[in-house]
C-alpha cells in the first residue's frame, strides 16, 4: 500500500480515506492511516472536508413527488387493484 | 427534515415491510401513497443517474412503479423492499439509457482508470524532500461561517458537481449520500462488488469536496 | 498493566472525541469497549509507542480485562486514567527541539547532504513533537533504510521514558523491561 508498511505519504491517504470513512480499511492499515493523521495537520484537514463534504451532498433534498406524477401512479394503482 | 423525520412511519425494519407488503396485496391506497411518498425522490435521482432528461426519468420511475404493482404478489421478503424497488428500477433504467439517443451509452459500473483524487502537483516530489506531502496545506472549513456549508449556494454547487460526474458514480453517490441507501443495498440494487461500489463513490465524494473547494477558495 | 495515553487539549480522544473521564484525586472512573482489532477498544501506548502518537495531554492509564498487544499500540476493553503527566506540557517543545536538532544533524552529516530535506526542518516546528519526531526518523530512513527508522524511534522513545521518568515497556519480541 504505502512507501514503506510502516508509514504512508498523504499522497496515499487521500485516496484511501474513504475506505477509512467507510471502516472498510485492514486494521493494521487503520494504524499506519491513523498515524499519520496524528502528525499531519495538512491531511487532518483534508480528511474533515471530505467529512463535510458528505454532510453536505446529505443535505440535498431530493424533490417532492410531483402531483401529477402521484396521480397517474395512483390511477395506475386502482387498476391493479380491479385486475 | 430529514427523511426519517418526515416518514416516521415508513422504515426498513422486515416487520414492518411485511406489514406493508401485505397492506399492498390487500389493496390499501393509502400504503401505496406512503410507499410512493417515501421512495418516489430517491428513484427520480437515481433514474435520472441514468437518463439525464428529467421527462425521461420520470417516465422511467412511472414505469417502474408499475413494474412494482405488477411484482408484489412474487415478492417473497428476501432482499429488503427498497432494495427490490430499486433493482426494479436500475433494470428498467439501464434498459431505458441504453435505447435513448445518447452521445455515449451508459457507462457500465466496472472501474476504470481515472484521475487521482487530488491534483499530483499539490504534493511535493522528490526533488523537494519531505516527497508525497502537501505543498500547501487544505483549508480549514472549520473557519467557514456558520452555514455556509449548509447554505444554498453550497448545495447547489454540490448538486452541479454530481450533475457532472460521470454516470456510473453519480448513481452510486446519489443512492448512498444523497438517499442514505447502505453499501449492501447499493451494491444488491445496482448488481454492482462491494470494491467497485466503494472506489466508484470514492472518485464521486473526491470530486465533490475538489468542486466545494474551489467554490470556497474562489 | 500501565500505559500512556494522549489526548487533546480538551481531554478528548485523538480519533474518537471520547471525553475521557478525568482523574481528581484518584484515577478517573473506568471506561468499557469491545475489542475489535483496531476498531474499537481502548487504545493506548507502550513507551515505545509513544513517538508514534505524540499530542497534545498524555496520561498513565491504567488498562485491565482483555488486553491486546499489537506492533504499535495496545488495545484493552477496560480503561481508567490514573494521573496526568504534566510533565509532558513542559517537555514538547524540548522534545520538539531535541527532534529538529537530530533531523539537521542527520540531513548535513549525509553525504551528500539532504539540503531539500533540511529545509522541511525549520517550517514543520510549529506542527510539533509528532511531525518533528516523523522527520527525524524519515530522513534517518532516507539515509540508512528501514532500519535506522525504527533505531531513530527507539531513541525518540528512550528520551521521552527518561525525561518522564517512565517504565519501560518493549513492544512484544524485544525482551523483558528493564
Amino acid at each position: 500500500m504505502a512507501e514503506s508498511a510502516d508509514h504512508i505519504t498523504c499522497m496515499e491517504v487521500v485516496e484511501l480515506v474513504n475506505d477509512y470513512l467507510e471502516r472498510t480499511l485492514p486494521p493494521d492499515e487503520v494504524t499506519v492511516f491513523e498515524q499519520h493523521l496524528n502528525f499531519c495537520d495538512g491531511c487532518d484537514l483534508y480528511v474533515e472536508q471530505l467529512k463535510r463534504t458528505v454532510e453536505t451532498v446529505g443535505e440535498i433534498r431530493e424533490d417532492d413527488v410531483p402531483a401529477e406524477a402521484k396521480e397517474r401512479l395512483l390511477s395506475a394503482f386502482r387498476d391493479w387493484k380491479r385486475s | 427534515m430529514t427523511r426519517a423525520q418526515a416518514h416516521p412511519h415508513v422504515g426498513s425494519t422486515a416487520s414492518h415491510e411485511a406489514e406493508l407488503v401485505a397492506r399492498l396485496r390487500a389493496g390499501d391506497e393509502q400504503a401505496f401513497e406512503t410507499l410512493v411518498d417515501e421512495y418516489y425522490p430517491m428513484m427520480l435521482s437515481v433514474a435520472r443517474g441514468y437518463v439525464r432528461s428529467r421527462a425521461v426519468a420520470e417516465e422511467v420511475v412511472q414505469e417502474a412503479w408499475l413494474g412494482v404493482l405488477k411484482g408484489l404478489d412474487r415478492f417473497e421478503g428476501r432482499s429488503s423492499l427498497k432494495t427490490w424497488i430499486m433493482r426494479i428500477l436500475a433494470n428498467i433504467a439501464i434498459s431505458r439509457g441504453t435505447r435513448e439517443a445518447r452521445s455515449q451509452p451508459f457507462s457500465s459500473f466496472a472501474v476504470h482508470d481515472d484521475e487521482p483524487a487530488v491534483d499530483t502537483d499539490r504534493f511535493r516530489d522528490s526533488s523537494d524532500g519531505f516527497p508525497g506531502h502537501w505543498r500547501a496545506y487544505p483549508r480549514d472549513w472549520g473557519t467557514l461561517p456558520d452555514g455556509a456549508l449548509l447554505g444554498k449556494e453550497t448545495l447547489g454547487v454540490a448538486m452541479q458537481a454530481i450533475e457532472e460526474l460521470p454516470d456510473s458514480q453519480r448513481v452510486v453517490i446519489t443512492m448512498r449520500d444523497v438517499a442514505g441507501c447502505e453499501a449492501a443495498e447499493v451494491c444488491e440494487a445496482l448488481d454492482v462488488s462491494e470494491g467497485n461500489q466503494r472506489v466508484l463513490l470514492h472518485r464521486a465524494r473526491s470530486k465533490v469536496r475538489a468542486a466545494l473547494e474551489r467554490h470556497f477558495d474562489g | 498493566m500501565i500505559a500512556y495515553k494522549f489526548l487533546r487539549d480538551d481531554a478528548t480522544g485523538v480519533f474518537t472525541g471520547f471525553a475521557w473521564p478525568l482523574p481528581g484525586d484518584g484515577p478517573g472512573a473506568w471506561v468499557e469497549a469491545r475489542v475489535e482489532q483496531c476498531r474499537s477498544g481502548i487504545h493506548a501506548c507502550r513507551t515505545a509507542d509513544l513517538p508514534l502518537w505524540a499530542g497534545r495531554r498524555l496520561y498513565e492509564i491504567e488498562l485491565d480485562g482483555d488486553i491486546v498487544e499489537a506492533p504499535t499500540k495496545v488495545v484493552a476493553s477496560r480503561g481508567r486514567l490514573v494521573r496526568r503527566l504534566d510533565g509532558w506540557d513542559g517537555l514538547r517543545g524540548e522534545y520538539t527541539r531535541m527532534c529538529a536538532d537530530r533531523a539537521h544533524d542527520l540531513a548535513l552529516g549525509a553525504s551528500p547532504p539532504l539540503a531539500q530535506w533540511d529545509a522541511v526542518v525549520e517550517p514543520s516546528i510549529p506542527e510539533g513533537p509528532a511531525l518533528l519526531g516523523f522527520v527525524a526518523a524519515r530522513i534517518a530512513e532516507e539515509i540508512s533504510g528501514l532500519d535506522a527508522y525504527h533505531a531513530e524511534r527507539r531513541r525518540q522513545a528512550d528520551w521521552l521514558a527518561e525525561r518522564l521518568d517512565l517504565h519501560q515497556n518493549p513492544p512484544p519480541g524485544q525482551g523483558a523491561p528493564a
